[in-house]
């Protein structure tokens, strides 16, 4: 293993064992911080007491970096923890874009914001989701996770092409990719993280190898939890083939 | 009313509909009924398709949401779960969950509030001993992640031994909690503990081991609940009510008795014990600070001096041992 990327919110704790297991592993090993309810697409205004949490997290980690996901979380004060997709549109590009610009300062450095799977698009869209993805990390200056699977989910569920979304891109955006398995539902497929990652979406790994060159790829897997070096083969697996496909050595958690 | 061509109404509109507890349609038509939507607002709201029509888009989100937080609340009162069978435990985590929703941003939080809506509710009236079960699971739960402290060792207070030994500062590690139950809380979950055990062919173990942690929940783990869609053996799987023919459990009675507990979290494991009176009020003034020889005094009323000094060092013995004393005033 090269790094390690963790939960945020696992770890806003004042003590006990997540901690310890944290400042173990940080201890040999680069580790980023991946969030999920910072809610950067809600209309709730941003909850400063997690801001608080996660800059204190950040300082006492040091992470590589800091993440989270291009969605809304909660309503009125109230939390789904999900990832609730958004309307595409040009108020909620200015909106996003105007919240991670707080963040940013608020944490004093830039973040990355992951594409989630989903299940329903708006009326309302008027950009497909990679421009509008796009757009926030151009306007904003923040970076991309790209997440592999929730791509090629979502292309499955919505019928778009999975590999215009990754030609959609900015090659210099993103700062990450995610691998993960999923579910078929039959009449959809669902971002379940309990599977290896199935063949389609290593194909795409190697499309978006090719076009953005050399990136940290991490692979999810978080219920249904095989053994370590089951888990291991997944990660390997993805060296192996950014090997074939680029090169040289994988990359730690680096940009 | 179009609630959907602005960011806030469309945001405003999708989490009424995967929050209603019967699910997204029967959402809908109530908030038709209120005048606070259009019939045809989801079609409005969101694209459909033959394959996946529009509202069973939504009906996904609406399935995440509730069995995301049902399987956090089960990971944080194990027992109480378990005294109240499948269905009742579901309908709680509902009627709960109407009453509180998540308000932190951490699932870590989502049960903090159950002990205290438990004891309203109409499942109390029936088996009143389940409102101290929970209050004990909750407490258990909250110490898995509560700030660490060197605890008190034997060296520590050998140093002060003699002269000085009366002037030991005493108080209780942040990972300490003193319970005044009602009911014999830990008598009734190590006895739902064992049942659990035996269900599931692992060994029982005796009450002075170091009982499992209630982990406090992980968000994570909740991703894959939505494999379990619709695969609820013999009820109906929705967020509202469940209602099933299979026999519910018989809830636990107990007479009320008081009982006091401490829990504790040593290391990283959480533990709790049944302790008399006299140890939980010491234990109270320890937790708001003393010394030593204040709990000496407490424990010679009434006693001979001998019988003091011998209750003083079980005590004190059994605090040390247990890692529930807090070194940082020594330092």
């Amino acid at each position: 293993m090269d790094w390690f990327e963790v939960i945020s919110e696992n770890f806003m704790a004042d003590g006990g064992r997540p901690l310890d297991v944290l400042e173990k592993v940080r201890a040999r090993y680069p580790v980023v911080l991946h969030g999920v309810s910072l809610s950067i697409g809600s209309t709730d205004p941003l909850n400063e007491p997690y801001l608080d949490r996660l800059a204190a997290l950040a300082r006492r980690t040091e992470p590589a970096w800091v993440s989270d996901h291009l969605c809304w979380a909660g309503f009125g004060g109230h939390f789904a923890h999900d990832l609730l997709p958004l309307p595409y549109t040009e108020e909620a590009l200015a909106h996003v874009v105007s919240r991670v610009h707080r963040v940013q300062e608020r944490l004093g450095r830039p973040i990355a914001l992951e594409n989630v799977s989903s299940y329903v698009t708006f009326r309302q869209s008027s950009l497909p989701e990679w421009e509008f993805l796009a757009e926030i990390a151009r306007r904003s200056g923040c970076g991309i996770l790209l997440d592999v699977n929730n791509i090629y989910v979502s292309s499955r569920n919505h019928g778009f092409d999975p590999r215009a979304y990754i030609e959609g891109i900015p090659k210099e955006a993103v700062w990450q990719f995610h691998l993960a398995g999923h579910s078929d539902k039959g009449t959809f497929l669902l971002d379940t993280h309990d599977h290896p990652v199935p063949d389609p979406v290593w194909e795409l790994y190697e499309h978006a190898l090719r076009r953005f060159g050399r990136v940290s790829a991490l692979v999810e897997w978080d219920d249904n939890m095989p053994t370590f070096e089951r888990l291991e083969e997944e990660s390997l697996r993805a060296r192996e083939i950014e090997t074939r496909v680029l090169g040289g050595a994988a990359m730690r958690a680096s940009r | 009313m179009n609630r959907t061509s602005t960011l806030l109404g469309a945001e405003s509109l999708f989490w009424d509909l995967i929050t209603a507890p019967e699910g997204v349609r029967p959402g809908l038509e109530a908030l038709v009924r209120a005048g606070k939507a259009d019939p045809g607002a989801i079609e409005s709201l969101v694209g459909g398709d033959d394959r996946l029509p529009a509202a069973e888009r939504l009906d996904i989100y609406a399935n995440m949401y509730f069995f995301r937080l049902l399987d956090c609340l089960r990971e944080d009162f194990p027992r109480l779960a378990t005294a109240l069978g499948e269905q009742r435990f579901h309908n709680l985590a509902t009627d709960y969950l109407l009453a509180h929703p998540s308000a932190n941003p951490s699932l870590r939080y989502l049960g903090e509030r159950l002990p205290g809506f438990f004891a309203g509710h109409a499942l109390a009236r029936e088996s009143a001993c389940l409102a101290d079960l929970a209050r004990l699971e909750w407490t258990r739960a909250d110490l898995f992640d509560a700030a660490d402290c060197r605890a008190l060792g034997r060296d520590d207070v050998a140093s002060l031994a003699g002269a000085h030994g009366g002037d030991l500062p005493l108080r209780t590690v942040p990972a300490f909690r003193l319970l005044r139950l009602d009911h014999d809380a830990p008598a009734l979950w190590r006895e739902l503990r064992d049942r659990e055990q035996s269900e599931s062919g692992t060994a029982p173990s005796s009450d002075e081991t170091p009982d499992e942690t209630s982990a406090a929940a992980t968000w994570g783990a909740g991703a894959a609940n939505a494999a379990r869609l619709g695969e609820e053996a013999g009820s109906r799987c929705e967020a509202g009510h469940v209602h099933d023919d299979r026999p519910a459990p018989p809830l636990p009675q107990q007479k009320r008795r008081k009982t006091a507990a401490r829990v504790w979290r040593r290391g990283f494991t959480v533990f709790h014990r049944a302790i008399d009176d006299e140890e939980a009020d010491l234990l109270e003034l320890i937790a708001e600070g003393t010394v030593l020889s204040r709990v000496a005094q407490r424990l010679a009323a009434g006693r001979s001096q001998a019988r003091a000094t011998e209750a003083v060092g079980r005590l004190l013995q059994a605090w040390l041992d247990a890692g529930i004393l807090a070194a940082e005033p020594l330092r």
